[in-house]
Order: C-alpha cells, then sequence, then structure tokens
C-alpha cells in the first residue's frame, strides 16, 4: 500500500530525514514513533506530496507521492500535526468543502462519524477546543472512506474515552483492507492499535518491529531479597539483564524472557527472604531498546506533556 | 455554496469585498458632492496650469481641463485614488492567495484533497480577478449614477471602458503579487515588491514627458496600458488590453509554474 525507498529530505543544510526505506501493506496499521522533530511529520508530509523529496521516492499504490500527488490524494485521508482549520467555516461547512472537491457526498458518513466521536458539526472551527479540533480533522480525514489513512498524531489532545472510539473506526478501516500511518512520540497511543512500529530518531528509521516480537521480548522486572547479604559479581554473568543492583541483602533488574531461567537459580541458590517478578510496561521495553540510550535529548517523551513541534 | 476553490475564496472575501464596495461608492460621492462647487469656479483650471510642470504631470496626467465632468474626474479619481485602490485591494488578494493559507496553515487541508496545486492557484487569481473587476464597476456605476444627481454628466460608454483599464491595472499587480506568493510563500514579500514595483511604474509613467530615460521605457509600465490613452475621452484601447491581458497570462503561468515545484509550509 505504502512504500517509501530511500526517502530522503533536506532543507538547506540540514537533513530531516535521511535514507527511509519502508512498506506497509494492505490492512495494516503502522505505528511511527520518534521524539518531536525526529522526522515523524516530514515523513508524513513528503508522503502527502506537501515536500518535494530531495532524493528517493514515497508511493501509494504505485503512485508517486510526489508527481502523482492528485490521484494519490484520492486514495488518502490525512489529519495533519497541526490541525489547522478555517475559522469562520463550521463542521459541516468543512466537510460540504472537502467532499465538493472530492467529488463525492460525504455528509451522512461525516454526519455518523461526529455523532460517534461526540462532536458537534454546527460550531464554527474557531468555537471548537483543540480536542474537538482534532475530532473535526479526523472526521474530514475517515469520512471518504480512503484506502489510507496518514494521521499524524491524532489522538493528541483527545481525551481516553474518545480514544477508544477512534480506536474502534481505525479497526472498522482496516477491517475492511485499509492501512494506516499512525504517527506519535508515546508507544502507549499506538500499542493497541499497531501491527507493526517504526521508529526514526534524527531522521533516521533506526528500528521497524512487530508489536508482538516487541512483547515477546519485553522486560520482566525481578526483585529478591535475601537472608544474607549478596555480591552484585555473583549476578553479573547472565546474559540480558539490566540495570543490575544489589545493595546489601537486595537486588533488583529488568531481565528478558530468555534470561529468567539463568537468573532464577543464581537466585534460588541463596537463601530467599522474599521474591518478585513481573512484566514491565510495553513502553518501559520500547524505551529500553530504544529510547534513552542516546542520551537525554533524544530521549521519547513518555508523559505526552512535552511541547509540539513538526517533526 | 463552497462548491470549488474559486467560491470558497470569494466567500472569504465577501466582507473585504463589500467594505470596499462601501468606501468605493463613498469617495466617488465625495467628488460628486464637489464638483457643483469646482464647476462654479473657472479659476481652477488656472490654477492647475499654474503648477510646476512636474506636479501636474505627476497629479493631472495629461492636460486635463477642470471645467469638464471628464477632466475633473480624471483628475481627482483616476490619476491617483482609483488606481490606489484597485491597486491595494488585488495585490492584498494576490498576496494572500497562496501565502496566506500557507500562514493559516490551512494548505495542508486544501491540498490533502485531490485538487491540483494549478487548479488552486487559477482558483486563486479568478477570485482576486473577479474582485477586481467587481470594485472597478461599482467605481464604475457610482460615477455614472451619482454624477448625474449633481449634473455631473459621463458618458456611460467611456466610463466603462476607463474602468476595464482600471481593473486590467489592478489585475496586473495582483497577479505579480499571486506569483510571488505562490513561488516564494511569503505573505510580506509578495505584497511589498508589487506596491514598489507600481509607485515605480507610476512615477515612470506620469514623469515620462519630463525625463527622457523615462520617456524612451515608460510605454513597458502598466500605467501607460491604463491611462496612456485617456480611456475616459478615447474608450477602450485594445492594443493595451492585449498587453496587460498577455502580461496577466505570463504572471499566472509562472504562478503556477512556481507553485507546483517548491515545499508546502505546514
Amino acid at each position: 500500500m505504502v512504500q517509501l525507498s530511500g526517502l530522503t529530505k533536506r532543507f538547506g543544510r540540514n537533513t530531516a530525514l535521511d535514507d527511509v526505506t519502508l512498506t506497509i501493506g494492505p490492512g495494516e496499521v503502522f505505528g511511527y514513533l520518534g521524539p518531536n522533530g525526529a522526522g515523524k511529520t516530514t515523513t508524513i508530509r513528503l508522503l502527502m506530496g506537501m515536500l518535494r523529496p530531495t532524493s528517493g521516492t514515497a508511493a501509494v499504490l504505485g503512485l508517486d507521492a510526489w508527481r502523482q500527488a492528485r490521484d494519490v490524494h484520492r486514495l488518502v485521508g490525512y489529519v495533519p500535526g497541526e490541525p489547522a482549520l478555517y475559522d469562520r467555516l463550521t463542521g459541516h461547512q468543512h466537510v460540504a468543502y472537502c467532499a465538493h472537491l472530492r467529488n463525492r457526498d460525504d455528509a451522512p458518513r461525516a454526519a455518523e462519524l461526529a455523532d460517534r466521536l461526540d462532536l458537534d458539526l454546527n460550531r464554527q472551527a474557531r468555537t471548537l477546543s483543540r480536542g474537538n479540533r482534532q475530532k473535526l480533522a479526523v472526521v474530514l480525514a475517515v469520512m471518504s472512506s480512503p484506502r489510507l489513512l496518514v494521521l499524524d498524531e491524532p489522538t493528541s489532545g483527545i481525551d481516553p474515552l474518545v480514544q477508544q472510539v477512534f480506536h474502534s473506526i481505525l479497526r472498522e478501516h482496516t477491517a475492511g483492507g485499509g492501512s494506516a500511518l499512525f504517527s506519535s512520540h508515546v508507544l502507549g497511543e499506538v500499542e493497541r492499535v499497531a501491527d507493526r512500529i517504526g521508529v526514526v530518531r534524527a531522521g533516521k528509521l533506526v528500528a521497524v518491529e512487530r508489536l508482538q516480537d516487541l512483547a515477546a521480548r519485553s522486560l520482566h522486572r525481578v526483585r529478591a531479597r535475601f537472608t544474607t547479604t549478596v555480591s552484585a559479581a555473583g549476578f553479573a554473568g547472565v546474559p540480558g539483564v539490566r540495570d543490575l543492583t544489589v545493595d546489601g541483602r537486595s537486588l533488583s533488574c529488568n531481565a528478558p524472557q530468555s534470561a529468567l531461567d539463568a537468573l532464577l537459580k543464581l537466585v534460588s541458590a541463596r537463601d530467599v527472604e522474599d521474591f518478585e517478578c513481573s512484566e514491565a510496561p510495553l513502553e518501559e521495553t520500547f524505551l529500553t531498546y530504544y529510547g534513552s540510550d542516546q542520551g537525554g535529548a533524544d530521549t521519547l517523551d513518555t508523559a505526552g506533556t512535552g511541547p509540539r513541534h513538526a517533526g | 455554496m463552497l462548491a470549488n476553490v474559486l467560491v470558497k475564496t470569494l466567500r472569504d472575501q465577501s466582507r473585504t469585498l463589500l467594505a470596499w464596495a462601501v468606501s468605493l461608492a463613498l469617495i466617488v460621492a465625495m467628488y460628486a458632492a464637489v464638483w457643483p462647487a469646482v464647476q462654479s469656479q473657472p479659476s481652477i483650471s488656472g490654477f492647475i496650469d499654474q503648477m510646476p510642470e512636474a506636479f501636474r504631470s505627476l497629479f493631472a496626467t495629461s492636460s486635463a481641463d477642470m471645467s469638464t465632468p471628464t477632466g475633473y474626474i480624471q483628475v481627482e479619481l483616476m490619476s491617483f485614488m482609483g488606481p490606489i485602490a484597485v491597486l491595494i485591494y488585488a495585490v492584498s488578494a494576490g498576496a494572500g492567495a497562496i501565502g496566506g493559507e500557507e500562514d493559516r496553515h490551512t494548505m495542508d487541508l486544501l491540498l490533502s484533497n485531490p485538487v491540483g496545486r494549478g487548479r488552486v492557484v487559477v482558483d486563486k487569481f479568478a477570485a482576486m480577478a473577479l474582485g477586481t473587476f467587481l470594485l472597478a464597476a461599482v467605481m464604475g456605476v457610482s460615477l455614472v449614477l451619482e454624477g448625474r444627481l449633481v449634473d455631473m454628466v459621463l458618458p456611460a460608454d467611456k466610463v466603462a471602458a476607463a474602468m476595464l483599464h482600471l481593473a486590467l491595472l489592478g489585475v496586473v499587480f495582483g497577479s505579480l503579487a499571486l506569483a510571488l506568493s505562490a513561488g516564494t510563500g511569503r505573505t510580506g514579500l509578495s505584497r511589498g515588491i508589487p506596491a514598489v514595483l507600481a509607485v515605480l511604474a507610476y512615477i515612470v509613467n506620469a514623469l515620462a514627458p519630463l525625463v527622457d530615460a523615462f520617456d524612451r521605457i515608460h510605454q513597458v509600465s502598466p500605467f501607460f496600458q491604463y491611462i496612456g490613452h485617456d480611456p475616459l475621452r478615447q474608450g477602450t484601447a485594445w492594443d493595451s488590453v492585449l498587453v496587460s491581458a498577455a502580461t496577466i497570462a505570463v504572471l499566472v503561468a509562472l504562478a503556477v509554474a512556481g507553485f507546483r515545484r517548491r515545499d508546502v509550509a505546514g
């Protein structure tokens, strides 16, 4: 459905996106993750034909995103990162304008979507809250029943209840064979809907992974307390164990599934007073692998409250 | 309603256009109101004749006789106030056409629909041109109708010809603003450059009789196409219309080409 090959975009001397190659299949939701300013929005705007690639190509169903932008747009619904609307137009007027430009009658579908999202289409865009503007942008993107949805942080500013509605709309879309590219700077936003995730950092696609595989590698937080003092050296040899700290009689560490057996045997060789092993949230696993290993400035914004810039 | 980019753009401009139309009708009414006083003061023509030649060239275009309605309107409205009003509207509309939507970040929304960039530019141009012609028409109708009330009788066909040339003058500079806006996305620059060029074109045309250098180039000035042949007396000059139309066509083509090849600001 989507094919990015060697996609590169430079603004002057600044390389915003560097040689990104990526395929998204039919019916697939691709979660596109990265910190703010990493290149998410640049990728999406290249795919939407708003930017001209410096080199490489972006294609939707074989149509070039830059040279055949108009044909691509017939197949695609798009929620921009900063959903700007026409302040003086109401929701209904936005729907009418976009539907006219697409030569379709999308008003009934738009009304149904707005109803599900609890959005009043009679109000002027300038009177809408940030969340409601986001909802209107989603309605405009989804109403034409596109083959591909390109969503630049679509759920930012939307409350969790409405997010669930949005997720079910997205699942209906993929059940019908539609695909989606869904960007976010928080894994939690995409983990429930994405089939695969890609991580972009400083303009480079650093990882693409099935969500299932990531879950299989998910870390377990292990804590143990012993009756006697232990030394860190006794546990350091287990492969895969991270964040090991030993303090007198207690031990804590993070370990992938594969390391649990060896770790457990080492622990049980001593006199255990207390033992705890729990699966860490996916977010934490994700951060361990892709998040904070490149220094503070590059870390993902886990709280989701950071300032938003075009990525 | 909202059937395409053209209708949408005109709808966006409706308040601006209404305000401009009312202002123009009032300006014409003001000139009409003063006319009886001017007519009864034949010395005013003498006053103009006594002006320094450069001054007279700038404000009175060709040899205008202030004691006739045609001469009066030519001096008072056609040589200064009329062009300024039409140019301000056309250049603002042209400069805001593409860059304005980018400034408000709505261009992503518009272009995510299956509308070609060329179509967007052409529709924006058409809205600017229609608005300019509408304002010129309001000015012309006001001149004829309000003039009748005060016995300032102007031939409707000549007024129509003058307004056609005035509108074309506006659309030429509006198209230049549009081309800059489409090519760069920078609204301020797209407004400023045509404004400066309009002033230069005005001066070159007005001072051509006095400055040899200007006299050699004044025929390229859009102001020469507009008023060089004295449309309020001579009617339409089709060769000037043709030159203006060709200039506009080239500028719109440049606008389309410029917008098609650049990144859209998001």
